[in-house]
């Protein structure tokens, strides 16, 4: 919202100490977010209409513009583009002054140029310097300039959207003369003529219409309306157009209520009718464009058709112009869902619309229509004739009861019975105060209030949040409801970090092109799709967390930084049939490692580490062992990928990234990605660790190692070993793995360490000798195997 | 060999010779092998003893085993010394350069920003007595918005513009206030918790918005809540959060959920609360919040007879930017390491 302090100075005396007094607004609410003071610091500029432009002999920069200001003619080299002839703009004259600068007639290229046109950061009126400041065609040739552009301070605020009664200067004008305790004027009212008569205006669709007042002016004469209006309404970022549209803009700005005005003559059998517009209604608006509109939309018709989008856009054909003599004032309050459909439908915002959406009070229409007809009758010549005001469910005034103890108590400060009573009512509430409570009705304009709590809001942001006193609340709580997820989150988050993974944060929203690049195999097959995408590499929910993490590597590799690892805790979206939610939202743990070309053979032992790092964090945060399986899934390659299981169930993957994939991401070199259920690893409860007795005997150590040959998962052999292993034999750890040409293609030697137990006893060397042996024979038999022990 | 006094006279002289010229533990070791050991030239002159006549027999006995016990003695002494020798110049034969410290010594990943200002905000709720609450990003339009007060056509929708699932009646929350909601309809009061998590709003992206980012959601609900608790509140986590030497600022707002809302800023680090590029007016907004509206409360199934409370909202995203002075928004999902590893 943009406001004059010339126009606010009608109702209320500004405070001049601006700081002040945009801080106590912003406080209370109303954000005060830029005020531009509009220093009129010229003399000598005048408005002169362009009436030709031809090129400077030898400059491509600069064109001669032949202005007038009414009498005579004079060239004015410009270098300005955005200019054509019939333009108005401001013309500095040779003798006039910007600030501390004489302007004078120069000579450029031979050409005498008399004075210059100016831009608005010229004249101190903007910040706009690419080009001449274009007035509108309100602006006579000759009117100094200083008129059109008096003094004044603007100010831009945001009002928040509960308070559509603050999109007017008088609402601003109240908030101010309440927050500093200053009286508030309100605008002199000559009452109109009241005839009212159903036969001017109807309402068929009620549903869109809460009321419509009409009022009927003859005898206007239509002309440009007087300089202190034209500067009101320019100062605001208003074109002044006419008398009364400028009237309707007018008492918009001042009262909130937007207004439109029809030719009188022009419209078929001279009355209007409110109603749905038909299925495909053509109207061609103010705008210039024609519009088609759905049912939904309401409209303002004449026996024939629609005159006007009710409460957004008027049409040309009943628009007022030099020719009108009969207007036909409305004020109508429509309803805002409707008035905020159809303006989305028809892309189409006007200040009209903004302020319907946001619901006036049916209350505003009659005084405005009131106000814009004796601005009428004042400036125009134009005399009120008959009206119509239907409104077949009149608003009915909220009466809250508060008492003063709750106030004080919700607020958790005292405030002083009279103070809180004085800024009720200096905000329009008629209060009725009987010992301690008060018995509230919130001004008519004022939809916004119907509780207790509104009220208490009211006193709030006036009397001012400052003043409330820091406390902590406390009272004896149950204990119950521990939450542990995030803390689970912690501990994996603090393992990968110390492993030398980077955490990274990726977009949910994805491409569905390569949403299913790499997936889990109990994911979902298909993404759930947006149906209103801002961008079109955003428009499905991701279902896995690594496509989204190679794309970090591959960025990260285009910035010379290869060979990364990454991880991300986050949520993938699985779209599930026939349950009470349409999406399963898995918590997922992804982890990523980049291979460099260079190093390429090391992408086996990186998939190692990437495997033994989700056992770490199983084990560690879950207190669960992952076994893993030679495996295949979807973008993984197919002979390095591994399927990992927790308490026998499958709960994720990890593998090398299929190289088909890396190509489509533009990465070099080899990519190692897990992936895994978290939930499935670490359980919903915090694992905590259980001491077992350490041993009281010392174990014996054997080192094993066995070359086979073909693609034997090494769990086979760790399966075999512990069979034979027996009671004593503990634990097996896998030590290393050795291929080359002296095994022969095809062999690998695998070395596994042995560690012996007994809890009640000393190992004899021959005791495990023994054992040994028959794991040896073992191997050899099931895996035709070479074993060295 | 025969052996006599005189001979045991030239092993003794070139024993002591040969110790105090021997330079290392090595040699010491040969040395005594060589002097004490079983074939040692010593042990063979002792073994000789028995061939000399029996009045010599005892002097010369005497005088090798004297002989034996001070070898055995310069051994040792020699030895020493050789260690003090060899720990006086340590800072020379082992000398380190201290200050080469390789990249791959110690390898460790970074937390993501927004992990390290959650994990903050989580322990300074924490020790108010808040627990953590997590909600579906998949919501429904009820909980997203009509039980917050926001019904069809309500303007404030244009706030939080959604995106829609092609799934019918299904949308991607556009803030984690809904989980108030879901929690009061499964819990009665006392309620504190903190409920943090990706939002997502259906709007161009620029320095300083992103269509996707994360929010911390607060809710109390108890008997006899005040402003002045919720003012408390956001003052005692702004100043933990950001320093004590903070101030806070609570201006009049508007939610649809909260009656009556407010606006918290904290005063700007940079030019405390002067005012500079950085700040508004020398404030800095962090979030947004108010009294839990009764029609909120009775949508969680809560008497608001009974009780009352506070909630609160803010941008873990806003509050990271300015903890860790970042100035794109953009750069936190972006994976950049270069930005990564600066946390
Ligand atoms: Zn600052």
């Amino acid at each position: 919202m943009v406001v004059s302090g010339n126009w606010l100075n009608e109702y209320v005396d500004v405070p001049k100490d601006l700081t002040a007094l945009s801080e106590r607004l912003t406080l209370s609410g109303t954000e005060v977010e830029r005020i531009q003071v509009q220093e009129v610091d010229f003399d000598g500029v005048v408005v002169a209409e362009i009436k030709s432009l031809r090129p400077l002999t030898g400059s491509t920069k600069n064109q001669i513009a032949t202005v007038t200001t009414g009498d005579g003619i004079a060239d004015v080299v410009t270098g300005a583009w955005n200019i054509v002839p019939g333009n108005r703009v401001p013309y500095a004259i040779p003798g006039s002054r910007l600030g501390d600068r004489r302007i004078e007639t120069k000579i450029f290229l031979g050409v005498a140029s008399a004075g210059m046109l100016c831009s608005a950061v010229e004249l101190g009126l903007g910040d706009d310097a690419a080009g001449i400041l274009v007035l509108d065609e309100g602006a006579e040739p000759g009117t100094n300039v200083r008129d059109l552009y008096p003094p004044d301070t603007i100010f831009h605020l945001e009002v928040k959207s509960n308070r559509p009664d603050l999109l007017a200067h008088l609402g601003i004008a109240r908030e101010i003369a309440t927050l500093f305790r200053i009286p508030l004027r309100r605008p002199a009212m000559r009452d109109s003529a009241r005839g009212t008569t159903g036969r001017l205006a109807t309402i068929e669709a009620p549903e869109g219409c809460r009321r419509f007042v009409g009022k009927l002016i003859t005898g206007v004469r239509v002309g440009p309306s007087p300089v202190w209006m034209q500067a009101r309404l320019r100062a605001v970022g208003i074109r002044p157009i006419s008398n009364v549209v400028d009237i309707t803009n007018y008492v918009m700005l001042e009262s909130g209520q937007p207004m439109h005005a029809f030719d009188h003559s022009r419209l078929a059998q001279g009355r209007v009718i409110v109603r749905r517009a038909r299925q495909g209604e053509q109207l061609e608006c103010l705008d210039g464009q024609t519009r088609v509109l759905s049912s939904e939309a309401m409209v303002v018709a004449d026996s024939e058709r629609a005159q006007a989008v009710a409460g957004i856009i008027g049409g040309t054909a009943s628009s007022v112009t030099t020719r009108t003599t009969d207007v036909l004032l409305e004020a109508a309050t429509w309803e805002p869902r409707r008035i905020r459909a159809t303006a989305r439908a028809l892309g189409l915002r006007t200040e009209a619309s903004l302020r319907f959406e946001k619901g006036l009070s049916p209350a505003l229409s009659l005084p405005a229509v009131d106000r814009a007809a004796s601005l009428l009758k004042e400036l125009a010549g134009g005399n009120a004739s008959t009206g119509a005001d239907v409104y077949p469910d009149p608003l009915r005034p909220a009466r809250i009861v508060l008492t003063l103890e709750r106030l004080n108590r919700v607020l958790g400060v005292e405030v002083p019975t009279p103070q809180a009573e004085d800024i009720l009512k200096r905000l329009g509430f008629v209060v009725d105060r009987s010992n301690s409570q008060l018995t509230v009705t919130p001004p008519e304009f004022r939809l916004d209030c119907a509780l207790p709590e509104d009220v208490i809001e009211e006193v709030g942001r006036i009397y001012g949040y400052g003043h409330i006193p820091s406390t902590l609340p406390g009272s004896r709580r149950p204990l119950r409801d521990i939450y542990r997820a995030q803390d689970a989150d912690e501990r994996v988050r603090e393992i990968l970090v110390g492993l030398g993974f980077d955490e990274a944060v990726t977009y949910p929203l994805t491409d569905r092109r390569h949403a299913l690049d790499v997936r889990l195999p109990a994911a979902a097959s298909t993404p759930a799709l947006i149906q209103n995408p801002v961008a079109e590499d955003r428009d499905a929910l991701r279902v896995s967390l690594v496509p989204g993490l190679l794309q970090a590597l591959a960025l990260n590799a285009r910035l010379d930084q290869p060979g990364l690892g990454l991880f991300e805790i986050g949520t993938g979206f699985w779209p599930q049939a026939a349950s009470t939610a349409p999406i399963r939202e898995v918590r997922l743990l992804g982890i990523v490692r980049h291979v460099p070309p260079a190093l390429a053979g090391n992408a086996p032992a990186e998939l190692r580490a990437v495997e033994a790092a989700v056992r770490l964090v199983a084990e560690r945060v879950g207190g669960r062992t992952v076994d893993v399986r030679q495996s295949e899934g979807l973008g993984f390659h197919p002979g390095r990928t591994a399927a990992m299981l927790a308490q026998g169930t499958e709960v994720g993957m990890a593998g090398e990234v299929h190289p088909a994939v890396l190509t489509g991401l533009d990465l070099a070199g080899r990519a190692i990605a897990a992936e895994i259920i978290l939930t499935g690893v670490v359980g919903d409860e915090s694992y905590t660790p259980k001491q077992s007795p350490v041993p009281r005997y010392p174990g014996v150590r054997r080192d094993l190692t066995v070359v086979i040959r073909g693609k034997i998962p090494s769990n086979d052999l760790v399966q075999v070993i512990r069979q034979l292993g027996g009671y004593t034999l503990r634990d097996i750890s896998m030590l290393s793995e050795y291929q080359g040409p002296q095994l022969g293609a095809g062999a690998r030697s695998l070395s596994f360490r042995l560690q012996y137990q007994a809890d009640d006893r000393t190992l004899t060397n021959e005791e495990v000798s023994t054992v040994q042996q028959r794991i040896i024979d073992g191997l050899k038999q099931r895996f035709d195997a070479e074993v060295r022990s | 060999m025969s052996v006599n006094v005189g001979n045991l006279d030239a092993i003794a002289v070139d024993a002591r010779q040969r110790i105090s010229a021997a330079a290392d533990e090595a040699t010491l070791n040969q040395l005594r092998i060589d002097l004490l050991g079983k074939k040692g030239v010593l042990t063979g002159a002792l073994r000789g003893l028995g061939s000399l006549p029996a009045d010599q027999r005892s002097a010369a006995g005497a005088r090798a085993n004297a002989l034996k016990t001070e070898i055995d003695q310069r051994l040792n002494a020699r030895r020493q010394e050789l260690e003090q020798n060899r720990l006086q110049g340590l800072a020379d034969s082992e000398w380190v350069d201290v200050t080469f410290i390789p990249e791959a010594a110690v390898s460790r990943g970074h937390l993501h920003p927004l992990t390290q200002a959650l994990t903050e905000i989580t322990a300074i709720f924490s020790r108010l007595g808040y627990e953590v609450a997590l909600g579906p990003e998949v919501e429904d339009d009820y909980h997203n918005f009509q039980a917050l007060n926001i019904p069809e056509g309500h303007p404030a929708r244009d706030e939080w513009d959604s995106f829609y699932l092609a799934q019918g009646g299904w949308l991607l929350r556009t803030h984690t206030s809904p989980v108030q909601i879901r929690f009061m309809e499964a819990h009665q009061p006392p309620i504190r918790i903190i409920a943090p998590g990706p939002v997502y709003r259906h709007e161009a992206t620029d320095a300083g918005h992103e269509s996707q980012f994360h929010q911390v959601e607060g809710l109390l609900v108890e008997e006899d809540i005040r402003m002045s608790d919720l003012v408390g509140t956001i003052e005692y986590f702004s100043r933990s959060m950001f320093g004590a030497e903070r101030r806070i600022r609570i201006s009049g707002d508007h939610f649809p959920f909260t009656e009556p809302s407010i606006g918290a800023a904290v005063s700007c680090g940079i030019c405390q609360g002067t005012g500079c590029g950085s700040c508004k007016g020398g404030w800095l907004e962090i979030m947004g919040a108010g009294m839990v509206h009764p029609q909120v409360l009775r949508n969680g199934r809560i008497d608001p007879e009974r009780y009352s409370g506070f909630a609160f909202g803010m941008g873990l995203d806003r509050i990271a930017m300015l903890k860790y002075n970042i100035a794109d928004i953009r750069r936190l999902r972006e994976s950049d390491v270069r930005f990564l590893r600066q946390f």
